[in-house]
């Protein structure tokens, strides 16, 4: 068949859906193109929605199930509440990105901003105070429909509770009638142990009737109605809001970069001032040295920056950052090493005690050794390290403006780089060294008769052939590299998506649990994608798959 | 042309004159209390804090909120730890420049309990704020033992008496109560300490060989992060608990245990966390510490404002401590307790105007005798394993506190306004708190006296 243009566009998609793994979208473009609707229609129906539709299933059964599921802090999220809370850190991002602007904002932006903010909290504090109004009453309801649940069980404590005691008091009487009738002969003594052991059993049990008027009580003062956290939430929410645009006036008003600059020249002038016309020896000395502080600093108000916080979006990127450098390290020291094990069986043979004994190690442990290990190269002081200092530059040689300034790297993020290539390293390792051992005899043959010298045939044949295997092993190391990532930085408090999942856990907010969540998915959604390139790479090397490679 | 960072100084006298003149108009109204702060030559301005997520690193948080970091021209990252080893460990690196910290943690660095590292501080960052709370079984059992507390709103405040009986009861049956604090030299294991051996419960002894404390003990006190408390209590792995908010609040709130005690009630107005920087940091930035002590005097001020006897900035502050990056816990649970109020229990909440103090009383100049009090708790303990002379601890305290530079601070402040001289102690003043006898015990403590204080207590390491 010839190769219409409509065709080449089909295969050049095809190809490249093919090539990157995503097969379910195969029949939806062949039926795009025409080819055999009914056959694509099925294959849509049994491979893009069925799925779609267990999916849905998936997150209604979760919607359904997740409020009846009562943890300590409260019950579990529902997939509603987990992009609440993507809409909260989108927010929280937001603001720090507004502040930062704020912070940089000049001249007739600045003025014009100002206007704005405060127009903006006007607005937001007529509403918040609506807000507030609701919460109250939604809280005097609530109390009031609890009390109102509580105040019969609460009778009828009462009333047990003076059984109880009337009880107590005409068993002590028994008690103390029977002894003295066996002092007087009159009962065996048996007959006081009897009454005294029964007389605890009856206790006993009075005392299980109290726990279970307690219980009950306890248990509708801690589950007030849901309708009075909702309504605090939105008030809290609106009043969040108020903080932060009163917070950005704070910026604009005050701390801002401009009017910060201005406020120590205009200091510095008043004291010039004063300077000029004192006769004061030790006014002179004062204002000469608040003369050339203030200059200073208003000098390096220009390289200040702003304190940054930390955003989910940092943070991603932070941990990608880390997940690579340390995938790079893996794969440096995994390749070179992996091809000697499978050239050479003396080589392998002396790897293997070492390869069997670390690749089972727990990140976890690989973390605290970096930390001691690893940490030695930096003292005394890390802060000062050229490394560090280096990579933390805003400008190289002055003049290259650093691109990875922004991800602050810091020795916790350079241990757990660490983990990540002590842990990514062996499937790798083992991969190259079975792809090199594996390589066809006759490849190997054609070699011995060409006469190639060592590096001509490791390029020329051993490489190649192997390659679809060494890619194999770096795709699952960077899974596994992805994986471990996350408990490092928890652990390591790298800034990172581990440490975001570590500081809600230690919040111990209401929204902490749909936090986590969250950073769950996002943590699986990014591990996809990575996954997703490691299998195109894998499938631009492989030669033996004659489809994925025309 | 190629963007330049300026360097400091590097202004020449025209460029400064242009650069005012168009800026001066804007150096209006807006930037007064700029104006009125009187910077220092900082010798570092970029500086990054660590801080614990508890409410009393409200100081810090607020210095930088409030902007009075930025007032000093200091910019400040303020960074959540994850636990108070890897705090201080981060400050002695010097990947942290300081920490909001456990008052016994300077000191115990200083004398080698520990990790060995001079640790300095300028500043005191609030009194009390902690409280012990009990699971809900040993509450009823402690009720069964004391009628007085059977009761929504019981008579405060709760000794340990009524839970002598229990750890009696289980001792005998072979178990010792696991109640967990949150490091070995916090403020709250020497609370919960005091608070048990004030009814003859004997919380263990630490020795050269016994590095968890338990020796001799009628229960185990073990180490748990603030964090974790409550999910300890509710698992079982403790039965009670002392540890700082808002995670006795937390416990009310979720109905897993109920507050008994606060260290107010153990000790009124004793000190809690300290700003903690190294030695050799506190050398080579003379200057930065003391704006960085002003700005944190400006914030607990701020922080303990009051009108007619109502702290007037605490809701601000809750509402800033909320934020996720910094305590992150519920507004409402934080608000419970930072207003001045304090829930026992759901139905008994009680007015605690000082649970949390981080400026009025004087609270936060560095004492002396604030020093020699830990010191006395790590002996009577035996975190120190050697009986000492009085000297050494005084020697030792001062060695740690830096009470001239919180003076210097302060007479900047009061030159600039911003704070008045009756607000921090006197210029004679030689550092050590008279002699008290606000404990639970009442039991007196004169900071002068270490030796004749460790004498007076029942249990524990006597000189």
């Amino acid at each position: 068949m010839a190769d219409t243009p409509k065709d080449k566009i089909k295969y050049g998609l095809l190809k490249f859906i093919d090539l990157s793994g995503f097969k379910v979208f195969d029949p939806p473009v062949r039926l795009a193109f025409g080819e055999d609707p009914k056959k694509q229609i099925s294959e849509i129906g049994k491979f893009m929605i069925l799925p779609i539709i267990f999916v849905s299933l998936c997150i209604f059964i979760w919607s359904a199930v997740a409020p009846t599921h009562k943890t300590k802090s409260g019950a579990a999220p529902t997939p509603k509440q987990v992009w609440g809370a993507w809409e909260d850190n989108s927010r929280f991002g937001e603001r720090e990105d507004e502040k930062l602007e704020d912070y940089e904002l000049s001249g007739e932006a600045r003025t014009a901003r100002i206007t704005e903010v405060e127009s903006r909290i006007s607005e937001l504090e007529a509403e918040s105070l609506k807000l507030e109004e609701a919460s109250t009453i939604a809280a005097e309801k609530g109390a009031a429909i609890t009390a109102k649940q509580i105040a019969p069980l609460s009778a009828q404590l009462d009333e047990l509770k003076a059984e109880i005691k009337t009880a107590k008091a005409s068993r002590k009487i028994a008690l103390e009638n029977l002894a003295a009738k066996v002092a007087a002969g009159e009962s065996p003594a048996s007959s006081v142990l009897t009454l005294v052991q029964q007389q605890s059993e009856t206790a006993e049990a009075e005392k299980e009737k109290r726990k279970i008027l307690d219980d009950q009580i306890k248990e509708i003062r801690d589950n007030p109605p849901e309708s009075i956290k909702a309504a605090q939430l939105a008030a809290n929410k609106a009043a969040d809001e108020i903080q932060h645009f009163k917070k950005r006036l704070d910026i604009l008003n005050t701390s801002n970069k401009e009017v910060k600059k201005a406020a120590l020249l205009a200091k510095v002038d008043t004291d010039e001032a004063i300077l000029a016309a004192s006769t004061d020896p030790s006014e002179i000395i004062s204002k000469s040295k608040s003369i050339v502080t203030n200059t200073e600093n208003a000098a390096s108000v220009d390289e200040q920056r702003f304190a940054p916080t930390a955003t989910i979006a940092w943070q991603t990127k932070r941990s990608l950052a880390t997940v690579f450098v340390g995938f790079l390290i893996a794969a440096i020291v995994a390749i070179p090493v992996g091809i000697m094990c499978g050239l050479n069986k003396i080589v392998m043979a002396c790897l293997t005690p070492i390869i069997s004994i670390f690749r089972p190690v727990s990140p976890v442990v690989w973390l605290l050794i970096f930390q001691i290990v690893v940490g030695a190269f930096f003292l005394p002081d890390p802060a000062k390290h050229p490394l560090f200092t280096t990579l933390n530059q805003d400008y190289w040689f002055g003049w290259i403006k650093n691109p990875i300034a922004f991800l602050n790297t810091n020795p916790a993020m350079i241990f757990s780089a660490c983990t990540v290539a002590m842990c990514a390293l062996w499937p790798a390792l083992v991969n190259t060294a079975l792809g090199v051992s594996a390589i066809d005899k006759d490849h190997l043959n054609v070699a011995r008769v060409l006469k190639l010298g060592f590096w001509a045939r490791l390029f020329k044949i051993v490489i190649p052939s192997s390659l679809p295997l060494v890619f194999a092993g770096l795709r699952i190391s960077l899974g596994v590299g992805w994986m471990v990532l996350i408990a490092a930085e928890a652990l390591s408090s790298s800034d990172g998506l581990g440490k975001f999942v570590w500081d809600e856990y230690q919040n111990g907010s209401s929204q902490s649990f749909a936090n986590i969540i969250l950073a769950c998915f996002i943590v699986g959604i990014i591990g996809f994608f990575l996954d997703r390139i490691m299998i195109i790479l894998q499938r631009l090397v492989s030669f033996d798959d004659g489809s994925s490679t025309a | 042309m190629v963007c330049l960072p300026l360097n400091r100084g590097l202004l020449t006298p025209a460029e400064i004159k242009m650069k005012k003149t168009t800026l001066l108009a804007l150096a209006g109204l807006s930037a007064a209390s700029l104006l009125q702060a009187e910077q220092l030559d900082v010798e570092k301005d970029s500086l990054k804090f660590g801080f614990i997520k508890l409410t009393d690193c409200a100081p810090i948080v607020i210095a930088k909120e409030k902007g009075f970091f930025e007032a000093e021209g200091l910019s400040v990252e303020v960074i959540a730890q994850p636990n108070w080893k890897q705090l201080l460990d981060n400050v002695i690196t010097g990947e942290l420049d300081g920490a909001h910290m456990l008052s016994g943690q300077p000191i115990a660095a200083t004398i080698g309990f520990g990790t060995k590292a001079h640790i300095v501080t300028p500043y005191t960052l609030d009194l009390n704020g902690n409280g012990i709370t009990v699971s809900n079984e040993i509450w009823e059992g402690m009720q069964e033992n004391d009628e007085k507390l059977q009761s929504d709103t019981p008579p405060h405040p709760i000794t340990a008496d009524s839970l002598k009986p229990i750890v009696d009861a289980a001792k005998d049956s072979g178990k010792k109560l696991p109640m967990g604090m949150v490091f070995p030299v916090s403020t709250h294991n020497y609370e919960i300490r005091y608070w048990l051996a004030a009814a003859n419960i004997n919380p263990g002894m630490y020795t050269s060989t016994d590095l968890k404390g338990f020796t001799g003990g009628d229960i185990e006190l073990s180490t748990t992060p603030p964090p974790q408390m409550p999910a300890t209590l509710e698992s079982g792995k403790n039965v009670a608990y002392c540890v700082g908010e808002p995670w006795n609040q937390q416990a009310v709130a979720k109905g897993i245990g109920v507050p008994v005690v606060t260290n107010y009630d153990i000790w009124k107005n004793n000190p809690e966390k300290v700003f903690g920087v190294t030695k050799e940091w506190a050398d080579e930035n003379p200057n930065t510490l003391i704006a960085v002590t002003k700005a944190l005097i400006k914030a607990g001020k701020w922080l303990d404002a009051s009108e007619d006897g109502k702290l007037i900035n605490r809701e601000e502050a809750c509402r800033i401590l909320s934020q996720k990056n910094y305590v992150g816990a519920d507004f409402d649970i934080i608000k419970n307790s930072m207003t001045g109020y304090f829930y026992f229990q759901k139905t008994d909440k009680r007015e605690m105007p000082d649970f949390n103090v981080f400026f009025k009383y004087k609270a936060s100049y560095p004492y002396y005798s604030d020093g020699v009090w830990f010191l006395t708790q790590m002996r009577r303990w035996g975190q120190i394993t050697e009986p000492k002379p009085a000297e050494w601890y005084a020697e030792t305290a001062k060695s740690v506190y830096l009470p001239d530079v919180y003076m210097k601070a302060a007479k900047m402040l009061i030159a600039e306004g911003s704070l008045t001289a009756d607000e921090v102690p006197a210029d004679d003043f030689d550092g050590y708190k008279p002699a008290t006898s606000d404990f639970i015990d009442g039991i007196s403590y004169d900071g002068k006296k270490p030796l004749e204080y460790l004498k007076s207590h029942k249990i524990g390491n006597k000189e």
